[in-house]
């Protein structure tokens, strides 16, 4: 299965992104260019709202979530199912403490909110990133965060709107981005050690 | 009559101006700058790297960690992560403050496999909720003052005399932890704490308010974004470290 997986964080809900992702012209974009499932950390909170959505959409009768609780790091799955025009697949939990494995084993594509952790996270695994930044929120350093990443050539940015996302999807589909390199950094190293023995023993001068 | 006035005025002067001086001495701002600080640029990194190896076989690390909650719990665990060879290092003591559970829980996984590290945990109450009155906050300050303090006087006992660091991020709590550790030292004359802070990476033009009072205390403060360096100019910028 070719995945997105979609993480809005642990502390607060990212309803717009949800909204936008479960969007039928943009789940069209995303057939387009070979995705047919889409696994989504929707946060605490916001199962009941989005099992409202998804009532209103046109879904298979006998889905069964191909993927436990267990294995998505949760203790149980929110929301899962096929779409009945095009067999796009959707599979959401409130919270998991599996991001990491999820992102390995299952993405092909990520679609984040504009955290820290999310973002190192996908970038540590090399995964393709598109960060949605939350303009709802007050004190908010994400558009900065998101732009500094953008302008480094790690990720795409971009709004929480379908139509938004879809532009993301096409440049991070048919651009190269650039590799997000960890190398162990010898300067800090020195510096924790220096710190740590210099007044001691006097042995590091 | 007169001369023990004037000799209680003197040694009064002569005691104030030992404690400024110890002041001036234990707090970052007057510290001269490293002057061999270009020439370390060029030792290549295999002779450090091995110079720390030795070290660190020698006299194990000491090294407390202030564990906070959600995202500065988040990268403070990367950073351990990704500097393991000399933070998780077999041997290594680690005193490790938490305020929440799943930071303890958090933490617990990283360290699973590792048997050689021998951790201490303290747990630190935090210094507010949020919606607590003012009456309520006082209180909890008070206890959070009280009981940081005798975890202070305990970590800093232990680690006296022994190769350490204090490993700061983002939470208010620092705050707290980093002025204790810096009134211990201006008391007791032969030490020093030690305190790295790591500006989170969410501040790429301003620092964050605990970065801008531990600024102020810390003996080494890095940041993640070189624009820090303009604002914060003690600043040391590695590029991203978590």
């Amino acid at each position: 299965m070719k995945t997105i997986f979609v993480t809005c964080g642990a502390t607060v809900p990212f309803p717009d992104l949800i909204t936008s992702v479960l969007d039928k012209k943009f789940i069209d974009t995303a057939i387009k260019f070979g995705y047919n499932r889409l696994i989504a950390q929707i946060g605490n909170g916001y199962t009941e709202t989005l099992l409202k959505n998804v009532s209103k959409l046109d879904t298979t009768n006998n889905y069964i979530c191909p993927l436990t609780a267990e294995q998505l790091g949760c203790n149980e799955v929110a929301c899962s199912f096929k779409l009945k025009a095009n067999d796009f697949e959707f599979i959401a939990i409130a919270y998991s403490s599996k991001i990491e494995d999820i992102i390995r084993n299952h993405a092909s594509l990520v679609i984040s909110h504009a955290g820290t952790g999310s973002i190192l996270d996908a970038l540590k695994l090399t995964k393709r990133l598109i960060v949605c930044v939350n303009d709802k929120l007050m004190d908010n350093h994400q558009q900065q965060i998101a732009d500094k990443f953008e302008d480094l050539g790690y990720i795409v940015a971009c709004k929480a709107t379908s139509a938004s996302l879809m532009r993301g999807i096409d440049i991070i589909q048919t651009n190269t981005l650039q590799e997000f390199s960890t190398t162990r950094n010898t300067n800090f190293e020195n510096l924790l050690i220096k710190t740590a023995y210099s007044n001691t023993t006097g042995l590091y001068k | 009559m007169e001369l023990s006035v004037v000799h209680w005025f003197a040694s009064g002067i002569l005691i104030i101006s030992l404690i400024l001086s110890r002041i001036l001495f234990v707090l970052p701002f007057f510290r001269l700058n490293e002057s061999h600080k270009q020439d370390e640029q060029n030792i290549p990194d295999e002779t450090i790297r091995k110079k720390i190896e030795s070290l660190t076989n020698n006299k194990p690390l000491n090294a407390f960690i202030f564990l906070g909650s959600g995202g500065h719990t988040g990268e403070m665990l990367r950073l351990l992560q990704n500097f393991n060879e000399i933070l998780l290092k077999s041997g290594a003591i680690l005193h490790i403050g938490y305020s929440d559970d799943q930071s303890y829980q958090k933490f617990q996984n990283l360290v699973k496999g590792k048997k050689d590290i021998n951790v201490q945990y303290y747990h630190f109450v935090k210094a507010r909720e949020v919606n607590a009155g003012l009456l309520q906050s006082l209180i909890s300050i008070t206890k959070t003052l009280i009981t940081s303090l005798i975890h202070i006087i305990t970590i800093k006992y232990k680690m006296i005399n022994k190769p350490h660091l204090v490993l700061l991020n983002g939470p208010g709590t620092c705050c707290i932890i980093a002025l204790w550790f810096k009134i211990i030292d201006i008391l007791l004359f032969f030490t020093s704490s030690n305190i790295i802070y790591v500006e989170s990476l969410a501040r790429i033009n301003t620092l964050s308010m605990t970065g801008k009072i531990l600024y102020l205390f810390a003996d080494q403060f890095v940041v993640q974004w070189e624009e820090l360096i303009q604002v914060a100019p003690r600043a040391k910028y590695f590029g991203i470290l978590v």
